[in-house]
């Protein structure tokens, strides 16, 4: 109930941040939205010395530039859920949006928090997963811009040094004859999910073709993963289906008081299955 | 570690108060200002009844910094109501329609729907639905009425 | 809006029968309640329990003087350092079960997890939280036992010495092994509930003082008369304990035993300074008393017709370490066993199991709550078996006024039970199409028998005061102890309605062993029928006594009066007297206006040897139904629609009726489906509030409400307890609505999607 004492230090930028975090290391860490960090204060899972509040070093809107839609890392949950350039270029993150947390979470959460906190069951890493997006990362070396794909590294952990910080995540827009499906099974609603699949299938040029197919999944690993549907014949049911198929039996979940491994396996397939399906729906332009 | 002082505006009253970093926003209202509206439930910002408004937004009081609060309005139940312990019309709903036994959940109820109503309005719907209502309050958990008269108050003041 | 129209409860009252929002309900709304929490005084020091991490263990050492030379640390206690270090509960009386005391704080031994080990007192809560973390214990860990069928076996580690059954009850009648033998069909079943956690919003606290020489405690607690036991461990006389109940934010019975008040004694009387404890929601989770984990094994013979002739049941509850109250719980399950059925030959045992699992005890429903899927689930099989409806085989069985129970006791108030059953299936309307290919949908119900009062053996007594002041306002001082269900609230009402006070006259002081009659406990859905006669009593002598004066100066016979809205006049009459007046004319003639009564239960007494006596005053009986949809691919299982309508015999406040039946619904929705303290090997998994998945705004439909007032109750008025049985039935009506859309009965709790797909797998197994 009562957070180990620390000290407080609010970063202007995230030059300021950076030096700060390579001067301290260990001892110190990064204070976003706090939704995730401030719980494990409060518990004395965690005992920093020193926290860096950011919430002051960035306050751009997101914006487009190009193909990219461009997400500062201390965008808000909320932000996502209601902003125009979200809804209209990653309908996908904006749906998945609504099931995490709560209000008051949604209100200070932040992107850049969720992806560098690497949940395995995170909805938002799921969609930066299915979506390909990047991260902007910036530390005592300058800037690096990290695939998504490449920062999850384990149980709440990333690939980023100890002095990175997330600035920017780039999501590419989405593009026409591309449908998204965001699905999730949790025990109660806007719980950690026991399992959520993103999903982006983008069609071909002949009927019923797919050119591409991303699924990424939450609740099966000791990270949000991309599974590979493999080859998929066209955008039947059953084609569908199979992939789904396949994904599933690559699957090592673990077990939990929520759920054992095996229903998390057999949970996954019936969701890829039905994202897939849905996905494939709204790519086709069919209301389903 | 020590103590710093910070102004903290609650309820458009500037407060003077010294606190440690560690603080939160929770631990001072109610343990320095003795604000009994908000109040430890969790520590994990799942219960809802830390809940206070900062700039007009719920968010959880548990897991803000007092020194992260300072410069802002911070809002709490109490301070919705008029002088003279004048009840906010939402206060009246959830009184007439029997929307508090134990009464603990209260707080966070009326500060998060209050702020749905009025973010609702302001986008240009005339109220949110029920379903909406129920979204919205996901995070503030009930344990003793079921949660249906707390709906039919908020829906009775949203009709007004 | 979905609250159906109140207005057509009957209302031969004024006051009683409406709604009124009153009292501590406008405080609450206000947000101007002052919890347990809420107290600060001058010099407060902040105090933490040191747990054990392990669930069975000696305690090899303590070292204790890193914490004490902390600066900021005002004490650290262990085992040495309490008088009288022990907790017994005669739990029933004395009758049949072992005597095991339970530490305060654990000597030579641990048997749970979260067991306290000592407690600690600093300045701040900071430096408390490091201090306690500095207490270091050493640990021998020890075989141990976790759950029940094991503990009983032979060789299994002992988790008290004298034996691992607390207490074995035995209720037999009629000729049960003849009966199942010469019976048309057997049915058989075995059910599993888990342990579930009160989850009340508002975690345990308190805060504690010296003043004028008498320690003061003021905590979250639904019973003030443990400070009878608070005395004795301190050693103290019981004059120099006072304890004052503040109102809570929840209890279900987890503030019914102890929980911060022990510590904070001894902090207080140590220190000599005021101290508060506030325990955390993850140390509630793990550490604070739990509903007891049932096994309910049940044969039911009945005749092809669908007659019941015998049920043998076989209940055994996983008590945890400690006794607590587990006698009782065990107690209630036993005698409610049966259900609302009438049953010739009966054989129940019921047994209370030691584990070194955390203690189980009071919770909402206390036994007579889990074992309704049982009986329930017998029931729908039974129909299934025989080709009956379910309405039908209940129907021809339900008990009616005058039938004799298993134990020997005989109904003397009326048995609405169907009336409530077809009452609730007609709050659901037309059955529902499934939403889509892969959707099954189905409707099912569960009745319940749920006892109200104490057990009868207990001597059950409740006083109330009552004064009218020399001004005509009134004051009602009560021991009684709110949980937030109205139970100081329904008194006001009660007594407005006899005395015609109007409710904003009225002050009502409660929950203080110093100041206010005693009046027993708020559980065992007992408050309204305990106290509430108590107030109706007393409010009628008052008035008694002061009508012959009111008669005398109105000019009009005594029994022509009216009491209503703040004055007294003939009944038709124009000429009437303010209560004001007749408080001074009383005065006068040296009447008092004040008036002491105590109300008591009947009395009874059982044989636990033949299983026959008294048990409980009376019940009240009820039937929720629903209509559930479940997803054949996920087992996710989605409620549709959700009635329920018991009979209260008369609803004092209907609204707060209403409330009771939702709440406890609500509480009984996520015990069917979403709620598991999962413990393995002694080791509670899920510690976080986040993990326990309570029910939320988004899970379940709105709770429909019908209300029967049959007016037969015991309580004030012909009421009768509504704050336990609507959690009851929730689970056997789930379990009953699966098994209508699936076809395979779930028999294990909580009813997991991943158990609804086990189910469908084994159906299609199934040839």
């Amino acid at each position: 109930m009562v957070a180990p004492p620390f000290d407080y230090v609010a970063a202007g930028s995230y030059d300021e941040a950076v030096r700060l975090l390579a001067a301290r290391g260990e001892e110190a860490k990064i204070l976003a939205g706090g939704q995730s960090l401030m719980p494990m204060l409060n518990l004395r899972l965690a005992r920093p010395e020193l926290l860096i509040d950011i919430n002051l070093a960035d306050q751009r809107p997101p914006s487009r530039t190009g193909d990219l839609l461009r997400l500062p890392a201390l965008t808000r949950h909320r932000v996502l859920l209601e902003h125009d350039l979200v809804r209209q270029h990653c309908p996908l993150l904006a749906e998945a949006i609504r099931h995490v947390g709560n209000v008051r979470v949604r209100n200070r959460g932040t992107i850049g928090g969720s992806l560098a906190h690497a949940d395995p069951t995170s909805e938002i890493g799921c969609c930066a997963l299915a979506t390909q997006a990047q991260v902007v990362a910036r530390g005592p070396d300058g800037e690096r811009t990290v695939p998504v794909s490449e920062l999850f590294a384990g149980y709440w952990s990333t690939t980023l040094a100890e002095s990175q910080i997330i600035t920017d995540v780039l999501i590419p827009v989405a593009r026409p004859r591309q449908g998204w499906s965001f699905l999730e099974m949790v025990r109660r609603t806007s719980d950690f999910a026991i399992v959520a699949v993103a999903a982006v299938v983008e069609l071909g040029e002949r009927p019923g073709e797919i050119a591409a197919a991303r699924v990424a999944l939450a609740g099966v690993a000791d990270r949000v993963m991309l599974a590979d549907p493999g080859p998929m014949a066209s955008t039947a049911d059953q084609d569908l289906d199979a992939a789904a198929a396949r994904i599933a039996e690559t699957l090592e979940p673990a077990s939990d008081v929520h759920a054992s491994a095996a229903y998390r396996r057999r949970l996954a397939r019936v969701l890829v299955a039905r994202a897939l399906r849905q996905a494939a729906a709204r790519a086709t332009g069919d209301a389903r | 570690m020590n103590k710093r002082q910070i102004v903290l505006s609650v309820n458009g009253t500037d407060h003077e108060v010294w606190v440690f970093p560690s603080d939160t926003v929770l631990d001072v209202l109610h343990d320095e200002l003795g604000m009994a509206d908000v109040r430890y439930g969790c520590g994990e910002g799942v219960c809802g009844t830390c809940t206070v408004l900062l700039d007009g937004d719920p968010v959880n009081g548990c897991l803000t910094l007092a020194v992260q609060a300072a410069g802002h309005e911070v809002t709490t139940m109490r301070g919705l109501m008029g002088p003279g312990e004048v009840m906010h019309p939402l206060q009246e709903c959830f009184l007439r329609r029997g929307a508090s036994q134990c009464g603990f959940c209260t707080p966070g109820m009326v500060l998060t729907s209050v702020d749905l109503v009025r973010r609702c309005v302001s986008q240009g719907q005339a109220r949110p639905t029920r379903d909406e209502i129920r979204y919205a309050l996901v995070g503030n958990l009930c344990r003793c009425t079921g949660y249906t008269k707390i709906l039919d108050a908020i829906e009775e003041y949203a009709d007004q | 809006m979905t609250t159906p129209d109140l207005q057509r409860f009957t209302k031969p009252y004024r006051i009683v029968g409406t709604s009124p929002a009153h009292h501590d309900f406008v405080d609450k709304v206000k947000g101007s309640l002052h919890y347990a929490a809420d107290w600060q005084l001058p010099g407060m020091l902040h105090g933490r329990v040191v747990r054990s991490p392990v669930p069975s263990a000696r305690i090899t050492g303590i070292d204790v003087t890193a914490a004490r030379a902390l600066p900021g640390v005002a004490a650290v206690l262990t085992a040495a350092d309490v008088p009288s270090n022990q907790i017994v509960e005669l739990a029933s009386g004395g009758l049949a079960e072992l005597q095991v005391s339970m530490p305060v704080l654990a000597a030579d031994r641990v048997r749970y997890m979260g067991e306290p080990v000592a407690v600690v007192a600093a300045t701040t809560p900071q430096i408390a939280y490091e201090a306690a973390e500095l207490v270091a214990v050493d640990y021998e860990e020890l075989p141990g036992v976790f759950d029940p069928i094991s503990a009983r076996a032979d060789g299994a580690p002992r988790v008290h010495e004298v034996g691992n059954t607390l207490v074995n009850w035995q209720i037999h009648c009629g000729d049960v092994a003849g009966a199942l033998a010469a019976a048309d069909v057997v049915i058989e079943g075995e059910y599993r509930s888990q342990h579930v956690e009160h989850a009340y919003l508002e975690p345990e606290a308190g805060v504690g003082w010296i003043e004028n020489g008498v320690l003061t405690l003021r905590v979250s607690t639904q019973v003030i008369e443990h400070a009878a036991m608070i005395a004795h461990i301190l050693g103290l006389p019981q004059s120099k304990v006072r304890v004052i109940a503040a109102y809570m934010g929840g209890g279900f019975g987890g503030k019914e035993d102890m929980t911060v008040e022990a510590f904070l004694a001894l902090l207080v009387w140590h220190t000599r300074r005021p101290v508060r404890m506030i325990w955390d929601r993850q140390e509630s989770l793990v550490a604070s008393t739990k509903r007891h984990p049932f096994i309910m094994r049940y044969r039911t013979g009945a005749d092809r017709d669908g007659t019941i002739t015998a049920q043998q049941v076989e209940i055994i509850g996983d008590a945890g370490a400690y006794p607590n109250l587990s006698p009782r719980v065990l107690f209630a399950a036993a005698a409610c066993a049966c259900g609302p059925y009438r049953v010739p030959n009966a054989s129940i045992t019921s047994t209370a199991v030691f584990t070194n699992n955390v203690p189980a005890s009071a919770f909402r429903g206390f036994g007579a709550m889990q074992i309704v899927l049982g009986y329930e689930s017998q029931m729908d099989q039974l129909a299934e078996r025989l080709g009956l409806s379910r309405t039908e085989l209940r129907e021809r069985n339900f008990l009616a006024k005058g039938d004799l129970l298993p134990t020997g006791e005989r109904l003397d108030t009326c048995v609405e039970v169907a009336e409530t059953m077809h009452r609730a299936i007609a709050l659901l309307g037309e059955p529902p199409q499934p939403s889509g290919p892969g959707k099954l949908v189905g409707r099912g119900i569960g009745c319940n028998r749920h006892p109200y009062g104490r057990t009868i053996w207990f001597r059950d007594r409740a006083s109330a005061w009552l004064s009218l002041q020399g001004d005509g306002t009134l004051l009602i001082r009560s021991g009684v102890t709110d949980l937030g269900a109205g139970q100081a609230a329904s008194l006001c009402q009660i007594a407005a309605e006899v005395l015609g006070a109007p409710l904003d006259d009225i002050s009502i002081y409660i929950g203080d062993s110093a100041l206010n009659p005693p009046a027993g406990g708020t559980f065992a859905t007992r408050q309204l029928y305990m106290s509430g006669n108590a107030v109706l009593h007393a409010a009628q002598e008052l008035r008694d006594r002061m009508a012959p004066v009111a008669a005398d100066l109105l000019g009009v016979p005594a029994d022509d009066l009216e009491f209503v809205a703040g004055r007294v006049h003939a009944h038709q009459g124009e000429v009437s007297i303010t209560l004001a007046e007749l408080a001074a004319a009383c005065d006068k003639r040296a009447i008092s206006t004040a008036h002491l009564s105590t109300w008591r239960a009947e009395a009874g007494s059982f044989d636990p040897r033949t299983g026959q006596g008294d048990t409980f005053p009376d019940y009240t009986y009820g039937t929720h139904a629903a209509d559930v949809e479940v997803d054949v691919e996920t087992g996710q299982v989605t409620v549709l629609r959700y009635g329920a309508c018991h009979d209260v015999g008369r609803a004092i406040n209907p609204m707060r009726v209403q409330g009771q039946i939702q709440g406890g619904a609500m509480q009984g929705l996520g015990y069917a489906l979403t709620e598991d303290m999962v413990i393995e090997d002694g080791y509670v998994q899920a510690v976080l509030f986040a993990n326990y998945l309570i029910p939320n705004s988004q899970d379940f439909p709105d709770v429909l409400v019908d209300i029967v007032e049959s007016g037969e109750g015991k309580g004030p008025l012909g009421a009768r307890g509504i704050g336990e049985p609507p959690i009851g039935n929730v689970a056997a009506t789930i379990a009953s609505a699966i098994q209508d859309a699936i076809g395979v009965r779930p028999d294990r709790l909580p009813i997991t999607p991943e158990r609804v797909l086990a189910l469908l797998d084994e159906r299609e197994s199934q040839p």
